[in-house]
């Protein structure tokens, strides 16, 4: 049995239907790019596999099961046992969905205490820990700063860490690695890399660089205007899709020692 | 490599100091030597913080270095004061990251074009309707967008619209501070052929600022590489993926994600963030992450060394000509 199936799905806001009849399916382990141009509705899906569909949207047709168990019809008792436990999300920036006036000490321990019924000493020591797990140097000072304090890529560590607690058999990342450079882009996708050899994450990857998306993914989704326009797995996207739009954007990809225009 | 006589503008140890908290300094660029060539484009890739806009906002007046020289038109536009810096302004023109905060809102996209045209007496204001489709269509938009409001076009257009408004003065160099990173791949792929091909009608000069190796090289002449203030290598654009050859470029080249890149390659990113341009360490500005580092590293600071024509590297490990 797939891990995660979306099948048919179409989420709409208000009477905009802004993604149409969206089938993936997600195995154990796999990694999924979903990409496309912004506004194509790639992060609506895995927003709505959260149930985190912002404004009002709403999954109107279809069914996004997880092991076997509909989200759909989940209670909000059953979504906290879920969210942050099995199934965990990094944003864009990390940082934004902390709290900025609270140390990210603080924050943790809350998040830890909200699934585990212990101490906030241990839940503190449990934090640090893995944010040592995530290469961060100097964990006790991380606890201990504020999200601004950060820098960019260090935010996102912290994020990554967060998600990985309780080592989540589902991970959703919108956008992980764009507010970054490339050098701490590099050491964020490894890390991510790594999630999925260690623990056997499946991680459903959104972006609009290709470049990532494709060395990360087992199977690449190209999303257009709310709607599927193809999908499959990495070599075949790469080498044999006959697709128009998918070959438009990976021609798109600027490629070293590739086409110059001057 | 370059003519000497194309030479269009050349800075001369520039170095920029901003005052912090505690009485200490922040170097933002430290002693940068840049030439920019008529009709070439010069790219300037790093990380953030390491300098790069703050160089290129000297080029446009919007900033002065604390020493140093910046030669442009037989003048040091570093000096320049009023009238004479307002004068200069319409030789060199900026394109912004952000097409959407780089507009007034609630101007109409004929007087955003126009805008320059107007202030430097160039056009009557009766001329307006003409010129603004002109530029537009030069860009490639429809004229009718004349009429259009910055929130009513998508950001590859937006993007276009501020081309056209920086081109309108006809300047001699534009300066591009990642003009295309907020807009879409197959978007961005349209807005570099169009820059180049503006390029090659109008030789024009281009200072883009970038922190994508790969499409940087699509289309500079020169790429200088800079890190923590300091330019740590030029080259020429053509080839850089084999020529390039200080660690630091080394390491950003490996951190470009390419979908021709060999898949089952194992990325080894560099450790570690860039330190604070606040307590800049003495020697060479990468030692904490080269993976080459030596005494000589922590000691002195390398200063550019020409390997061969158009192609300068400061670091210790090619002192004596050698290779890694």
């Amino acid at each position: 049995m797939a891990l995660l199936e979306i099948s048919n799905v179409d989420i709409s806001y208000g009477k905009n239907v802004t993604v149409k009849d969206s089938n993936i399916t997600l195995e154990k382990g796999e990694i999924c790019s979903i990409v496309g141009e912004s506004g194509s509705g790639k992060t609506t899906v895995i927003r709505a596999v959260l149930g985190l569909l912002a404004g009002g949207g709403k999954v109107t047709a279809g069914d996004i099961v997880y092991e076997g168990r509909s989200l759909l019809t989940l209670n909000d008792k059953e979504w906290r046992a879920l969210r942050g436990h099995d199934i965990s999300m990094i944003f864009q920036d990390s940082g934004a969905m902390m709290n900025q006036t609270r140390l990210i000490g603080n924050t943790y321990v809350e998040y830890i205490r909200t699934h585990e019924n212990i101490s906030k000493k241990e839940a503190w020591n449990k934090g640090a820990e893995m944010l040592g797990r995530m290469r961060l140097p100097d964990p006790d000072r991380i606890m201990r700063s504020y999200p601004f304090q950060l820098s960019g890529g260090q935010r996102q560590r912290v994020g990554i860490a967060m998600g990985m607690t309780y080592q989540p058999r589902l991970l959703l990342a919108d956008e992980p690695t764009s507010a970054l450079d490339v050098t701490t882009q590099a050491q964020i996708v490894r890390q991510m890399m790594e999630l999925r050899d260690e623990y056997g994450t499946s991680i459903i990857i959104v972006t609009h660089d290709l470049g990532v998306a494709t060395y990360m993914a087992d199977k690449i989704v190209v999303m257009k205007n709310g709607e599927i326009e193809e999908q499959g797995d990495r070599s075949y996207m790469l080498h044999e899709s006959t697709n128009a739009y998918t070959k438009k954007l990976l021609d798109a990809v600027p490629s070293l020692g590739g086409k110059r225009y001057v | 490599m370059f003519d000497e006589k194309d030479l269009v503008l050349e800075a001369k140890h520039v170095t920029r100091r901003f005052p912090a908290s505690g009485g200490r300094q922040l170097l933002a660029c430290n002693d940068v030597n840049l030439k920019m060539y008529k009709g070439k484009t010069l790219g300037l890739v790093g990380e953030s913080g390491c300098g790069k806009s703050t160089f290129m906002r000297f080029l446009v007046g919007l900033d002065t270095p604390s020493e140093g020289e910046i030669w442009f038109r037989d003048m040091d536009i570093t000096k320049l004061k009023g009238r004479a810096a307002w004068e200069n302004h319409q030789h060199v023109q900026m394109v912004f990251q952000d097409p959407s905060t780089s507009f007034n809102p609630k101007m109409k996209i004929r007087d955003i074009v126009c805008e320059p045209l107007l202030n430097f007496g160039r056009i009557k204001a009766s001329q307006k309707d003409g010129k603004a489709r002109e530029l537009l269509e030069m860009v490639e938009l429809p004229g009718d967008f004349a009429d259009r409001f910055p929130h009513n076009m998508s950001g590859g257009q937006r993007q276009r619209v501020a081309i056209a408004r920086a081109l309108a003065l006809e300047p001699e160099i534009i300066v591009m501070d990642e003009a295309t990173s907020a807009l879409d791949v197959s978007v961005q792929d349209t807005v570099i052929q169009l820059i180049t091909k503006l390029q090659r009608e109008k030789n024009i000069s281009i200072g883009f600022i970038c922190h994508n190796l790969g499409l940087i090289q699509s289309f500079a002449h020169q790429i200088a590489v800079m890190y923590l203030g300091n330019i740590v290598e030029v080259m020429p654009g053509e080839g850089m993926a084999e020529k390039c050859c200080h660690p630091y470029s080394k390491a950003l080249l490996d951190a470009v994600f390419d979908v021709k890149m060999d898949f089952s390659r194992k990325i080894e990113p560099i450790k570690g963030e860039a330190p604070s341009p606040l307590d800049v360490p003495v020697g060479c500005p990468f030692q904490d992450r080269c993976p080459h580092c030596m005494a000589a590293c922590r000691e002195t600071r390398p200063v550019l060394r020409e390997l061969e024509p158009g192609h300068e590297v400061a670091c210790h490990l090619f002192e004596n000509g050698g290779a890694i």
